[in-house]
């Protein structure tokens, strides 16, 4: 049976996103210290990628499914510390699961 | 005091909070649901399956036109390695219309739908952003720049109870209390879905995996047949997850081409792509119940139990609606709503699903603290299996013989007395 990468999966949603508010924000910069990098393997959207080549976070709040996962596996989103929040998306924006 | 104030809001459309409203609304009570997502449903999902005995006490004889899936009459509990699928598989006659697959969008929809035909008021595609508290009692909610007052907030807002915590009413939810799911939807034909699960319409199969779905990690995997579509996922344990460093959505996607797996859903057209987060922390990691002019209902409450068996949030959700609705009736009546007051909801779901999340108070760390359980054992079965009924001209063995030569060597037998007296304690 055939495989789908993260964006074969996530076309198959429905969104409306809000493109230029991102519901959660990471320092991408403060993020280089971190140890662990759960969220690069624990976001089941894989909004949070290693960029390799400039060793940076890159993120992407658009294609979010809103679980909360990165919250809870990344110190900084749960404590709120500076550079770090995590909402959810205001006015009904975001997913919207029509199966669900 | 503000024109516009309500008897009660309700902070989330989910089954808590909906079955909330509909009895308060039943009850001739202004009542009013704040739902962020653009309907009810639309930020929602489960597995899934509902314990239909929790509908029956929302709207006793009324739920007949509920949109649910099938009626689940055949349960298969499965262990999984690389390529071998050992399976207990049960096909019930009937099950007495114990339990139904479902999906959220659809009967969250139906429930708000009946929630407002009973008088209460939804406004949907607004989040909470934060509570009015005066003195210590919670008297509305904050929308924006909009405030709404309320004699009574219940929150019924989900597992990430931002709303709660952030006040400061409850402790944030830990990682080591919740299990992430992650969930595909593949439309199947009615008919091609009875025939890949030998049942019929309306009737259908639950399974639940353990082992090479996961990697080996503390959780599952599950496959639920709706009337056309094919519920199919993992659920594992966020911090054991993130311990593993194993990357979540390729183990999701990988998982569907295992040989047990992919002869169900092969030919199915993907869906959905769904991920939510499971409160499994049970009665260990309850919050606060109640507080001035405060209730907690649902998910946020943590009423979730993961008992290996059966799963269920669910109804307890249910359960947990109709009990804070009748203690906000009582509060009403009393013009009272203080916490002493407002303390019989705890002494309500004390009889049943705050009982049944102490019975299963281990399940959670037993799962979690008995790697066993999903990678020694599934690979033991399997082999012990393969040697039964190999055949091929060796001097036969006896039962006993075939099982000692399959776990001699693989794991100290005390592990395994260990791990059944445990399990028979926790589960």
């Amino acid at each position: 049976m055939k495989s789908f990468n993260m964006d074969d999966r996530l076309a198959k949603n429905r969104f409306d996103s809000d493109d230029h508010n991102p519901h959660i924000v990471v320092d991408k910069i403060a993020c280089k210290t971190c140890q662990h990098r759960a969220c690069t393997y624990s976001c089941p959207a894989e909004r949070y990628k290693w960029d390799k080549t400039n060793d940076v976070l890159s993120f992407d709040h658009v294609g979010c499914l809103e679980c909360g996962n990165c919250r809870l596996v990344c110190e900084r989103l749960k404590e709120g510390v500076s550079g770090y929040s995590w909402n959810y998306p205001g006015h009904g924006k975001g997913i919207i699961f029509k199966e669900g | 005091m503000s024109e516009e104030k309500f008897q009660v809001v309700v902070i989330g459309g989910g089954l808590a909070g909906l079955a909330a409203a509909y009895k308060l609304a039943k009850a001739g009570r202004e009542v009013l649901v704040v739902e962020r997502g653009k309907a009810p449903g639309a930020k929602n999902m489960t597995g899934g399956r509902l314990y239909a005995y929790a509908l029956n006490e929302l709207m006793p004889g009324e739920w007949g036109d509920a949109p649910l899936e099938r009626e689940v009459t055949r349960e298969i509990m499965m262990m999984m390695t690389p390529e071998t699928g050992i399976a207990i598989d049960s096909s019930f006659g009937s099950m007495n219309k114990l339990s139904y697959t479902v999906l959220r969008a659809k009967l969250d929809a139906w429930l708000a739908a009946k929630a407002e035909e009973a008088g209460a008021m939804l406004v949907p595609a607004s989040t909470v952003d934060g509570l009015i508290i005066r003195d210590g009692k919670v008297c509305g909610v904050k929308i924006g720049d909009e405030e709404l007052e309320a004699d009574l907030v219940i929150s019924a807002e989900g597992v990430n109870a931002l709303v709660a915590e952030r006040a400061g009413l409850i402790k944030p939810v830990d990682v080591t209390n919740v299990a992430v799911g992650v969930k595909h939807v593949y439309k199947l034909s009615e008919a091609l879905i009875n025939e890949r699960f030998n049942t019929v319409s309306g009737k259908g199969a639950a399974m639940l995996c353990v082992g090479e779905c996961t990697k080996g990690v503390s959780g599952g995997a599950f496959l639920y047949t709706n009337k056309d579509s094919l519920s199919l996922g993992l659920v594992v344990d966020s911090e054991s997850w993130k311990k593993s460093k194993l990357p979540l959505a390729d183990i999701a996607e990988e998982f569907k081409q295992h040989p047990a797996i992919i002869r169900y859903i092969e030919g199915g057209e993907l869906m959905e792509y769904s991920a939510h987060l499971i409160p499994e922390g049970g009665i260990k990691a309850l919050p606060e119940l109640y507080r001035d002019g405060f209730l907690l209902a649902g998910d946020a409450a943590g009423l979730v139990v993961n008992s290996g068996f059966t799963v269920r949030g669910m109804d307890y959700a249910i359960l947990s609606g109709i009990a804070a609705a009748e203690t906000a009736n009582e509060a009403i009546e009393a013009g009272n709503y203080s916490a002493a007051t407002l303390k019989s909801y705890e002494t309500k779901l004390r009889q049943r699903v705050l009982q049944d999340l102490q019975t299963f108070k281990s399940a959670h760390d037993y799962m979690v603290h008995t790697p066993h359980v999903f990678t020694t054992y599934p690979r033991l079965a399997a082999e012990l299996m393969q040697n039964i009924y190999r055949v091929e001209g060796a001097p036969a063995k006896r039962i006993t013989g075939i099982a000692a030569q399959t776990i001699k060597g693989k794991m100290p037998y005390f592990d395994v007395f260990k791990d059944m007296i445990k399990g028979a304690g926790s589960l």
